[in-house]
């Protein structure tokens, strides 16, 4: 292997070799986007210019509630679950204790048209679930939960 | 519908009480142990090593111990993060070496954490060559290199797959001087990596185990995956204490053919290198220094019960116990005379 | 006959317990074979060898079919091999058609758990000695060879092939780890990130976030509207039939044989399997187009795949004592438990082990089929569970496959949120979650084998010149990429003729 005569040779410096790959992909990424912006760029503008007037014109038109609430809800979840987890260790039981409130809220934000029964089942799906899923994983199987 | 809610919810609340442990235990430690250990496999010598002993203190307490394959730097994380106790990590000398060897995510055992007593050792850190290949022994390889002749060496950066490596270079430089840069690491992953490289011609010697590679080393010479092993790191009292019977077909005489003073690997001129990979306890640093001495205590008591060392022995471990303090001060020695080595070939 | 006595009613029936096992762990999303043998590991020190191989063969088998499951029915991939099986199983459930993608699904995982399994039988040490000519170069053509699914998957090609490209950048991010031969320091995250991406993201709570909490925030969004999936259509759907895999036997034996192949190549892994198969039966379908859209052929192809699997990795464990993947990897450790040594020798010393395994992996595949047929029309109707139900349980489910895929670390719980927020916006301004997801799952491998590659032989040309395989895996990715190609070019056209311009 004579590397000065080979113009493909390439010499990797171990220590560094952690940015090599990555500055490939660095480069593919770039060279992409520019394509990207070349190609569809036209097209990008004018998707935002309608979106724009869309905008102005009628505002956002989502869920707020449900969107938010999912995210909130989600992000508590997994505060708590970490937190509670703690107070009793390697019992899984931070799992146990928040999922049973986390479901019946969640459930509860994403449900239309309530009536007493369907408040019901809510429920027992918020108790049930997660205790089988704690017993059978925790209990039976020994796999470790927060 | 309610009536039978009420019902399921009852059988399960039962189920739940009986499944807790029984808080039998009088000493510090209580209700459910979790052991990290500093491997992600639970397939490897770690998770192996660190089940048997898991398994023999549950016993031994009257507690529930689980074994929870994190991986080093999630392990060191969990460790210094809880500190009441209820998490403890096993793992071997990669510990301390992969901070010599200044890899990230390592810090210094002896002051971030408190390092607790010893339980075996895995004796198999060997390294092999193919059948065919012109190096008789670990002699052969050291005299080539101070001829002159390049020898390429497939390891595992950052530990003890270069640990070995690191001490044969050593010993290369110490006999002659300057031809150290004939050593040169080939830096891969896993075993089946480090054999692939040996296949593909890619690596003159491999770091290999005794475990792993023993049937490769029965092959027919002409068959391309035909190994030969030239070294084993371990001391001659560790494999002294193996089972007569060794690994497969090959006995512990057999063994003690390529272990110190028949391979010798010099570490300063006048004593030979030697490397056993052993297996300890780390605790957090503030962890309640009676857990330390029940979990010693314990220890002893199984060890001196006798039945652990059967099954390590039926594993290929060599039991090895040595209370915190021992083990202590018996590790950093360790740790300081493998630093000096690491230094002398920076 | 030795083996006959070794086989006791205890032995099948166990095979039949940890296939039953295996297939609720794989159905969980976030749950894997590879964990379902690991947690039942301990359950084995009580038994003999055959017994405690029987539990695990089967779960490993059960593991690996019930991931297509979720896929199919939730367009969640229950493990990361099923990945593909979402792209066909999912559309044809939202035709309706669930039950019926079902049973395509799990009998051609049937023949290709059976194919690889005769594979296993008849070839394995040959096939050893096949696959030790791999060495790295030949695995990142492997590798680049399933990246061209990209390509074929991408709705823009361009938009695609960034999707892709950004895959691969995440999946460097932490660090370059040392147990694969890396160099141990950190990239691609700011300092104050550090504690947390050490270890980079894993790859199952970044799929099941993306999937499966990505899901979820979009229909949040638009106000979890429908009840469920459309029920009555549901019940309506045409009823199964095995005349769907008429014309399929090569995509069968194609896909099983891939799947078999690429298990039995060390550290290439699952996911590989099912994205080449897939690939080649989209470049050498009849009609190319609907693949995606709910074909069962996509389905075949990657579940014939993904179980040729088995059979596939459990070569090199018995025949080199070398895991094809991580769940294999798990089984050496029953094998050390019970003092039987594995490596190049193992089969010609252990016969009679040797044949108890097949016999338990055949019986497994049957048991799995047989299951899973008679089971599936209850399975089905998950999807007819209401939306306000079914998505907490969905997400609690997630948090505990994320939670336990790394024995318990809470850091992969919030990878599962950030991948999720990141779908969900990622796919407003046009991302795609496919090609992303594929990028992501083989770039790490990707890395590896061409940063390796060439610190052994310091030229690119190598990959050229290295061997008849390498020109071989040459000619498969330039085929594959003509294709996506010409398929583009056509789309194209017609697109444009379409509208007149």
């Amino acid at each position: 292997m004579n590397q000065e005569s080979d113009p493909f040779s390439i010499a990797i410096d171990f220590p560094q070799s952690h940015l090599f790959f990555p500055n490939i992909v660095h480069w593919v990424l770039l060279i992409l986007a520019l394509s990207i912006a070349l190609v569809h760029g036209r097209e990008i503008i004018h998707h935002v210019q309608g979106w724009a007037e869309s905008y102005r014109e009628h505002g956002l038109d989502y869920d707020r509630l449900r969107l938010f609430g999912t995210l909130g809800l989600v992000i508590a979840y997994f505060l708590l679950m970490n937190w509670v987890g703690q107070l009793f260790p390697n019992t899984g039981m931070g799992f146990l204790l928040v999922s049973m409130p986390f479901m019946a809220l969640l459930s509860l934000l994403y449900v239309h048209d309530i009536n007493r029964k369907k408040v019901l089942i809510i429920l027992a799906n918020a108790i049930i679930a997660p205790f089988m899923a704690w017993y059978v994983l925790a209990q039976l199987f020994f796999i470790t939960l927060p | 519908m309610l009536n039978k809610l009420t019902k399921t919810l009852c059988v399960a609340t039962a189920c739940a009480v009986a499944a807790m442990p029984v808080l039998a235990a009088d000493g510090p430690l209580r209700g459910n142990l979790r052991v990290v250990i500093g491997s992600k496999s639970t397939g490897g010598d770690t998770y192996q090593n660190s089940s048997i002993v898991a398994e023999a203190l549950a016993e031994n307490i009257g507690i529930n111990v689980k074994v929870d394959a994190v991986g080093a730097s999630e392990a060191f994380k969990v460790l210094s993060r809880v500190s009441n106790g209820s998490v403890v990590m096993i793992f071997h000398d990669q510990s301390y070496l992969g901070w010599l060897y200044g890899v990230k995510g390592y810090d210094n055992i002896f002051e971030e954490y408190t390092v607790g007593p010893t339980v075996a050792i895995n004796p198999g850190n060997a390294y092999a060559v193919p059948k065919s290949s012109p190096y008789q022994n670990i002699e052969d390889i050291i005299q080539a290199a101070g001829k002159g002749e390049k020898i390429r060496v497939a390891i595992q950066p950052g530990g003890v797959s270069e640990i070995g490596f690191s001490a044969l270079k050593n010993a290369v430089k110490l006999r002659f001087p300057g031809a150290e840069e004939n050593i040169v690491a080939v830096n891969t992953g896993g075993q089946s990596d480090k054999n692939q490289l040996l296949f593909d011609g890619q690596a003159d010697v491999i770091n290999a185990s005794v475990q792993a590679n023993e049937q490769y080393t029965r092959l027919p010479e002409d068959d391309q995956k035909a190994m030969r092993f030239v070294w084993l790191t371990a001391r001659k009292e560790t494999i002294e204490q193996a089972n007569p019977e060794g690994m497969g077909e090959t006995s512990r005489e057999d063994l003690l053919e390529f272990v110190t003073p028949n391979a010798s690997v010099t570490q300063d001129g006048t004593k030979d290198f030697t490397f056993d990979k052993e297996f300890f306890f780390l605790y957090n640093k503030d962890m309640d220094p009676a857990i330390v001495e029940q979990i010693d205590a314990s220890l002893k008591e199984i060890f001196d019960a006798g039945a652990i060392q059967e099954t390590q022995k039926n594993s290929f471990f060599i039991p090895n116990f040595m209370p915190s303090a021992e083990a202590q001060s018996y590790l950093m020695d360790k740790r300081d005379q493998y630093e000096v080595i690491i230094e002398s070939i920076r | 006959m030795e083996i006959l006595s070794l086989l006791s009613p205890m032995f099948f029936l166990l095979v039949m317990f940890g296939v039953l096992v295996g297939i609720i762990f794989g159905a969980i999303p976030g749950m894997t074979a590879t964990m379902a043998v690991a947690v039942c590991l301990p359950m084995t020190y009580g038994l003999d060898l055959t017994n405690g191989l029987a539990l695990l063969l089967g779960l490993y088998v059960g593991g690996i079919s019930g991931g297509l499951v979720p896929a199919i029915l939730l367009n969640i991939p229950g493990t990361p091999s099923s990945i593909t099986t979402t792209f066909d199983g999912y559309p044809m459930t939202q035709k309706g058609l669930g039950e019926q993608a079902l049973k395509t699904g799990i009998t051609a995982s049937l023949f290709g758990g059976l194919f690889s399994a005769l594979v296993l039988f008849l070839f394995a040490p040959t096939l050893a000695d096949f696959a030790i000519k791999f060495s790295y170069i030949e695995k990142f053509l492997i590798i680049l060879f399933a990246l061209t699914v990209i390509a074929s998957l991408s709705k823009r090609l361009l938009v695609g092939l960034f999707s892709g490209a950004l895959g691969i950048w995440f999946s460097l991010i932490g660090t370059y780890d040392i147990s694969v031969g890396g160099n141990g320091e950190y990239r691609l995250m700011p300092e104050f990130l550090v504690d947390y991406l050490e270890s980079g993201f894993s790859l199952l709570p970044v799929l099941i976030g993306m999937f499966g909490l990505g899901t979820i925030l979009q229909e949040a969004e638009k106000g979890v509207r429908e009840e469920a999936v459309d029920s009555v259509k549901f019940q309506k759907g045409a009823a199964f039939s095995f005349s769907v895999f008429k014309g399929q036997f090569v995509n069968l034996t194609r896909s099983g044989a891939i799947g078999t192949f690429v298990g039995m190549l060390p550290g290439v892994g699952g996911s590989a399997a099912s994205v080449l198969s897939y690939t080649q039966q989209k470049n050498f379908s009849k009609e190319p187009e609907k693949l995606g859209k709910g074909a069962p052929e996509g389905v075949i192809a990657s579940e014939s795949a993904n179980n040729g699997l088995t059979g596939g990795a459990l070569i090199p464990l018995l025949s080199l004592g070398i895991p094809g993947d991580s769940t294999t990897a798990v089984l050496i450790g029953a094998f050390t438990l019970q003092g039987i040594q594995l490596g190049p020798l193992f089969i010609g010393e252990n016969l009679d082990t040797w044949n108890v395994m097949m016999v338990a992996v055949i019986f497994a595949n049957i048991v799995m089929f047989t299951i899973m047929f008679f089971a599936i029309r209850h399975i089905a109707k998950v999807v007819t569970v209401p939306k306000y139900l079914l998505y907490p349980g969905i997400l609690m489910m997630c948090v505990v496959g994320a939670y336990a895929i790394n024995y318990g670390v809470m850091f992969d719980v919030w990878t599962l949120l950030i991948f999720g927020v990141f779908a969900w916006l990622g796919q407003k301004v046009g991302l795609e979650v496919a090609p992303f997801i594929i990028g992501f799952i083989l770039g790490g491998q990707a890395e590896v084998y061409f940063v390796k590659s060439l610190e052994s032989f310091g030229t690119l040309t190598i990959f050229f010149t290295k061997s008849p395989i390498a020109i071989f895996l040459w000619g498969l990715i330039v085929i594959s990429v003509a294709y996506s190609v010409h398929h583009t070019v056509r789309a194209m056209r017609r697109k444009n003729g379409g509208s007149g311009v």
